[in-house]
């Protein structure tokens, strides 16, 4: 079997241009590598059929883009017209959209190739994908752990190296987190710099799409084709067209860098805590600074999230009443009991347990008592970051507390969920840029991830650090260890 | 107190329209308290200012021209309902006495 897609994406791009190769030759190679790696249960619905076709049609094509004929994985909770998109739930299993999200009109404008929809937590509620209606996916690093989540089955097949792209989503560090179990590169956008037409929504406020990448450079190409001003999404930004690659490769001497005290304080594993340190020095002994800072509130995002996640949720998953798509109870005796029903069965219990406390949340004088504080303190946490950012040119730490835990463990906490991303919420609150890049193993040899966060619309140069941090480290992050699949 | 009473549950679960079995109830009982434990966590939080950020973008969002898009097709937009006659959306009644 062919080994293409171990290629850099410039690298097949070359090939594709000279005719070396075709689109079909890196389609039946994912097809292929999917197949022999099911069992990581990566993906929901596949694409094999459609994929096959578009790829023999770009044949006749001038290969004009360097995504041109490159095979790409999609979030199932993103809209793909004429492709089920079940947004990992039963209320959704049979639900096939008739029309594309902006991402996929953009990837799409570029030829890429959709192989399939990955697998995730329900309705990106979780922190394991462990909410999946159709069971989790396994880590490639260790099949007997949690890819992290909601955007799972993305960060797994990228890292298993099944495809070389995917698009996630954070509402409040789906991206971020599960790159940073699986060893990958993700990039959470400024919020407002990618459209979210089309993506399943959860919390409005704070989702986002991003791309998920092997490497630095390929996630900066593909945030390149993302993002712009949507008429479809009134808070998508009008920014003016940039290249993302554009810093890449540029030293790092003399920038400012700061690190709150809450991110190595005791909530992270010490040997978590210890792979930081060990990128503080390098980033001191290359000439930046490095100061440990306060950010007023930061300790309170969790807790404001759960607010705020959870009402803009039980709002925005009311539309799932079994009258227009999706899971609809049979021979109801009247409307409410289709409601009532059709939720019950289908919604999986963390989705129930958030859409049942946001409803609380936004009842009544709750609204102001919970919900309208919780949107003051944001503010502040806002304001905190502003502050920051007018001294330094990036926040670190780690992206998550300790390495993936294993897939069988069973919490009887409902605030596991929250707390697993506890250091990549305050960047959602505040609408801000944030990257997770490999930053390491751990003694188990699980990767853990290094969290860059920027100011607004700063992504720029935040590539420019993770390459070059990328640079300095040479991981070697195919966890397969160079062999076949 | 470890759990909310039976009531309660039964309260934030009509809110949201989702009917439960008695064993969920004793279920969720449990699990509903350690969420609103968790919530209940911002009535701590002092010394904020109280203006509110509804959205973390802080640019207008202009109206759209008011002009004629693209259209979707009755066939198309019936294909994903469960229960339809003609052009249109059939549900239960919604007063049953």
């Amino acid at each position: 079997m062919s080994k293409y897609l171990d290629k850099s994406i410039e690298e097949l791009h070359k090939l594709l241009k000279s005719k070396k190769i075709k689109p079909i030759d890196l389609v039946e190679e994912a097809f292929d590598r999917i197949e022999k790696n099911k069992d990581l249960n990566c993906f929901i619905t596949l694409n094999k059929e459609e994929a096959l076709k578009k790829a023999k049609e770009l044949e006749n094509l001038e290969v004009d883009n360097l995504f041109f004929g490159i095979p790409i994985a999609i979030k199932d909770n993103i809209c793909t017209e004429g492709l089920r998109t079940t947004c990992a739930s039963k209320i959704l299993e049979n639900f096939v959209p008739i029309y594309n999200a902006t991402v996929i009109d953009k990837i799409n404008e570029k030829h890429m190739i959709i192989v399939g929809k990955t697998n995730m937590d329900e309705f990106a509620m979780g922190s394991c994908s462990k909410t999946s209606y159709f069971k989790a996916p396994h880590n490639p690093w260790n099949f007997d752990k949690i890819t992290g989540g909601s955007s799972g089955g993305s960060a797994a097949c990228v890292s298993g190296r099944l495809v070389p792209l995917a698009l996630g989503s954070d509402t409040g560090g789906s991206i971020r987190q599960p790159s940073s179990h699986c060893g990958i590169v993700g990039m959470k956008p400024t919020y407002g710099r990618v459209s979210r037409y089309g993506l399943v929504a959860f919390a409005s406020s704070m989702d986002q799409i991003g791309p998920m990448t092997r490497n630095v450079l390929e996630n900066a190409e593909l945030l390149n084709i993302l993002c712009g001003k949507d008429p479809k999404d009134l808070t998508s930004t009008d920014k003016k067209e940039e290249d993302f690659t554009r810093f890449i490769g540029e030293n790092i001497k003399g920038m400012k860098i700061a690190v709150p005290n809450y991110f190595v304080s005791d909530i992270v594993s010490s040997e978590v805590r210890d792979k930081f340190n060990e990128i503080v020095k390098l980033l001191k002994d290359k000439g930046c600074s490095v100061d440990y800072i306060d950010i007023d509130y930061i300790e309170n995002a969790v807790t404001l999230y759960q607010i705020l996640a959870m009402g803009e949720a039980s709002g925005n998953l009311a539309r799932f009443d079994g009258v227009k798509y999706g899971y609809s109870y049979e021979n109801p005796k009247d409307l409410e009991e289709l409601y009532t029903k059709t939720r019950q069965i289908g919604f999986g219990d963390e989705v129930k347990r958030r859409i049942m406390v946001g409803s609380y949340i936004l009842s009544g004088e709750n609204a102001n008592v919970y919900y309208d504080k919780a949107m003051g303190v944001r503010d502040d946490i806002k304001k905190s970051f502003e502050k920051a950012f007018k001294k330094y040119d990036f926040i670190i730490g780690p992206t998550t507390t300790t390495e993936a835990y294993d897939i069988n463990e069973e919490f009887n906490d409902p605030s596991k969920s929250f707390l697993d991303d506890i250091l990549v919420i305050p960047v959602n609150m505040a609408g801000l840029p944030g990257l997770s890049l490999p930053m390491g193993f751990t003694n188990n040899h699980l990767p853990v991830g290094l969290h860059i966060i920027g100011n607004f619309f700063e992504e720029a140069k935040m590539y420019k650090l993770a390459s070059f941090i990328e640079k300095e480290l040479k991981l070697n992050l195919d966890p397969r260890g160079g062999k076949d699949e | 107190m470890d759990k909310l009473s039976r009531e309660e549950v039964l309260h934030v679960a009509h809110l949201a329209r989702i009917n439960l079995e008695e064993d969920e109830i004793e279920k969720f009982r449990v699990q509903l308290k350690k969420l609103m434990d968790d919530i209940d966590k911002i009535k701590d939080v002092k010394d904020y200012d109280e203006e509110m950020l509804i959205s973390p973008v802080d640019h207008n969002a202009p109206l759209r021209e008011d002009s004629e898009g693209k259209m979707l097709e009755y066939k198309t937009v019936m294909k994903n309902v469960p229960h339809s006659t003609g052009n249109f959306v059939e549900v239960p009644v919604m007063l049953n006495e």
